[in-house]
């Protein structure tokens, strides 16, 4: 009884870390890879691929705690859209269990469709106006690579964590965790597909902590 | 004269043989190089036809696996264009490789095989497989689909690293009768749109495509894999001829080349061509046939040509020869008989020659003789005169008589003293040892001897020489020469006459002239021919071989003697001297 309580609280942390006052916060900076090209202006972000390395341009990172959180009862829809022939966002992280809706934006057809270990799942082939706007619910953790059938050169990512606790950096790499439990946890940062940081970090009520990844 | 000619038909006979024989040697040795030649064109043309033949089938091979390289590039250009290959490959699943890739290459594996002559265009496959970044085979899950293959088929499509570019191989497939065959296989880069980077490999068999036989008997395979595949061979043949490639190609690093083989005993040109120069497969040759009986035909028919015509130039040559023979041998005999002729001319003259100089050498050996027999019987004369001479009771006229004896006698032995050195000189034995000589005291002291002489002529003396002129000789002959030609002088002058001696020396000659009044001598008459006789009669009279005596010294001193003039009432007479080196004279 005590310990569902627990978890409730838990809960209730997760769907409004601002509000809960017994929390966490972490911030800091993930040293990023250096970006070769121009910095983007209407902060759109693109997945390229280098060496078979799937990275955003410009580089950016997802820090999430990492850690055995209980799955929530609803968790809120995202959305993926496809839009000028790209994903938009590029990259999304989600928590596990998470509905993402797959609009197309675009004048044409799409097919989106993924064959990576964490999600293979294939939409088929739809219109701008197709009604329901095609779904999939992500229920296992990993990296899931987008494509479009159709456009072969569209790339997008799809983050699944077990956590609710993930934010993504500025281009600069800075980040603020805010509404963290209290405890030892382990804070990593996504990179790109390859390159995933970790640091033990030890949160106290209503303290803040700072953790750099260099 | 009539045993010499059987000897020069001999010789005639002789002649023809060998003409004849050169000629056959000519002709033979013209023969057998026409042989060579003709044999070594033969085959020349034959290898140079074959090989034309062999190029072209190959590059018309060629242009149909173009096609159909140009075909599968083409659709793995557009296999590397989907997404799903890109996602099977990229995003490691690759269970969903093959059924990806299925709808695409679908008409590959289905449909009936096309004829031979399609194959080219069409894109019949026995079976394609993916490589993986490693270059090794991924294998399908449904093999049915894809063209089944052994494991052992299946592992000869890896290759150690993934191609950039299209690479051909040969791999022998194992069917379940255990009888390989060959199968031609694509290797195609899938590039990456994404990156540019080679992700995979398509690698797709094919039927290898064949040889059109347009030359009879010509047969073709393929040796891939250390293995001859040329089934229009029996087996044992084709391990044999295995050996011999295994062999040629180990010790070639060419990509192409010919030899010749016996193929169940007959000669065949075996030509080879790397089908896959530069490739990762290993490397597998084009392997043609060509039976050599068309050029060994032809070879035997030219060598009967040639053997033909080789003994008809004999026919002709002997014939020919025989004519040339005669025709040759006339002017031959005839020089034969001239010289025959020639030769005794020349023995006879050579006789007379021989002859001649016997008697001349008699007459110098005989003049020589006499002057020596007469010279003591002279002497012993004079002695007694002169014994005579010395008595006081003799009469007046008695010693006229007797002084005019003693007289002769003295005249007899300067004849004879005259004859002796002509002869000495005549036989060669004078020798001179020359000496400055002066030649104005020589002549001044001959000119006071004339001087002294009781004289009846009163004859007056001009001298017009340098005093201290010297000349090279013996002294004695030169002597002898002005004492000539002064005594000459006197004697044939008229009373009240003069003579004129003057010297002269231009450095390399001193020339003495003498000239006297008197009688003329008649042109054409030869006064220094020895023993000599005036035609006309005169008192004054030599025995005739003073002047020839003078020229001979003289010229054997290396000067002469002439007759300048005689004209007019004067005579003059010229000698040369040969000049002693610097001393020319002093005045």
């Amino acid at each position: 009884m005590r310990r569902q309580g627990l978890l409730w609280l838990n809960a209730i942390c997760a769907l409004f870390p601002a509000t809960v006052l017994a929390s966490a916060t972490a911030e800091g900076r993930v040293e990023l890879p250096k970006s070769h090209s121009a910095p983007v202006q209407a902060k759109r972000y693109e997945i390229v691929t280098k060496a078979g390395v799937l990275s955003t341009q410009p580089p950016l990172a997802v820090v999430y705690l990492d850690g055995s959180f209980p799955q929530p009862a609803s968790v809120p829809t995202k959305e993926v859209a496809q839009k000028d022939l790209t994903f938009i966002p590029a990259i999304l992280p989600i928590q596990l269990g998470t509905k993402v809706e797959f609009p197309n934006l675009d004048d044409a057809y799409h097919n989106i469709f993924s064959y990576s270990p964490a999600k293979r799942f294939d939409l088929g082939r739809y219109r701008p106006d197709e009604r329901p706007i095609p779904t999939q619910v992500f229920d296992k953790q990993g990296l899931v690579i987008l494509r479009c059938d159709i456009h072969e050169h569209m790339r997008g990512l799809i983050l699944v964590l077990n956590t609710p606790y993930f934010v993504m950096t500025d281009t600069n790499g800075h980040f603020r965790l805010n509404g963290l439990p209290a405890g030892h946890y382990t804070l990593k940062a996504w990179i790109d597909s390859r390159t995933t940081r970790e640091k033990p970090v030890e949160l106290k009520s209503g303290q803040t902590l700072h953790v750099d990844f260099p | 004269m009539s045993s010499t000619v059987p000897a020069r038909d001999k010789g005639i006979a002789r002649f023809r043989t060998r003409l004849f024989t050169a000629m056959m040697l000519v002709v033979a040795t013209l023969t057998a190089l026409g042989f060579y030649l003709a044999q070594r064109k033969v085959t020349a043309d034959a290898e140079r036809n074959l090989q034309a033949i062999f190029q072209s089938e190959l590059s018309s091979l060629h242009k149909l696996e173009e096609l159909r390289h140009a075909a599968l590039a083409d659709r793995c250009n557009a296999l590397a264009a989907k997404s799903r290959i890109h996602a099977a490959i990229e995003d490691n699943a690759i269970d969903l490789l093959y059924p990806s890739a299925k709808d695409e290459l679908r008409d590959l594996m289905e449909g009936e095989e096309p004829p031979p002559e399609q194959a080219g265009q069409s894109l019949h496959a026995r079976f394609y497989r993916f490589l993986d970044s490693k270059g090794a085979v991924i294998k399908p899950l449904n093999p049915y689909n894809v063209g089944e293959l052994d494991a052992k088929t299946e592992a000869q499509l890896a290759l150690d690293k993934l191609p950039d570019t299209q690479q051909i191989g040969y791999i022998q497939e194992n069917t379940q009768a255990g009888d390989g065959s060959i199968v031609e296989v694509i290797a195609v880069p899938i590039f990456s749109t994404d990156t540019g980077d080679v992700i995979s490999a398509l690698v797709i068999g094919f039927k290898p495509l064949e040889l059109e036989a347009k030359y009879m008997g010509m047969k073709s395979g393929i040796w891939a894999n250390g293995q001859l595949h040329l089934p229009a061979l029996p087996r044992s043949t084709q391990a044999s001829l295995n050996d011999k490639l295994a062999g040629e190609l180990a010790n070639s690093d060419q990509g192409e080349n010919y030899f010749r083989v016996d193929v169940a005993g007959a000669p065949q040109l075996l030509f080879y061509k790397r089908l896959n120069p530069a490739s990762l497969f290993p490397p597998a040759y084009e392997i043609c046939v060509y039976p050599l009986s068309y050029s060994l035909a032809q070879l035997h028919r030219l060598r009967w040509q040639i053997g033909g015509a080789g003994a008809l130039l004999l026919l002709g040559g002997f014939v020919a020869s025989h004519l040339v023979a005669l025709r040759l041998s006339m002017p031959v005999k005839k020089l034969a008989l001239d010289s025959e002729e020639n030769r005794t001319q020349r023995k006879r003259a050579e006789a007379a020659l021989a002859s001649t100089a016997e008697e001349l050498e008699r007459s110098t050996r005989y003049s020589a003789d006499a002057s020596h027999q007469l010279k003591s019987p002279v002497t012993v004369f004079r002695l007694g005169l002169e014994s005579l001479l010395a008595r006081e009771d003799l009469k007046p006229e008695v010693y006229e008589e007797l002084s005019a004896l003693l007289h002769q006698t003295h005249r007899l032995t300067g004849v004879i003293d005259d004859l002796l050195l002509l002869s000495r000189m005549d036989a060669g034995h004078l020798e001179i040892a020359s000496t400055p000589v002066n030649l104005s005291q020589l002549v001044d002291e001959w000119l006071d001897d004339l001087g002294a002489l009781p004289d009846s002529l009163d004859v007056k003396i001009e001298k017009e020489f340098p005093r201290g002129l010297f000349v090279t000789g013996e002294k004695r002959y030169t002597s002898l020469i002005v004492q000539n030609l002064l005594e000459n002088a006197r004697k044939y002058n008229r009373p009240g006459g003069r003579i004129r001696v003057s010297a002269c020396g231009n450095g390399k000659d001193v020339v003495l002239t003498v000239g006297n009044t008197g009688r003329t001598i008649p042109p054409g008459e030869n006064i220094f021919e020895r023993f000599h006789h005036s035609s006309t009669p005169s008192a004054a009279s030599g025995h005739g071989i003073g002047l020839n005596l003078a020229r001979e010294l003289a010229r054997l001193h290396g000067g002469d003697l002439r007759l300048v003039r005689s004209e007019d009432d004067w005579t003059e007479f010229e000698v040369r001297f040969s000049a002693v080196d610097g001393v020319i004279g002093v005045a």
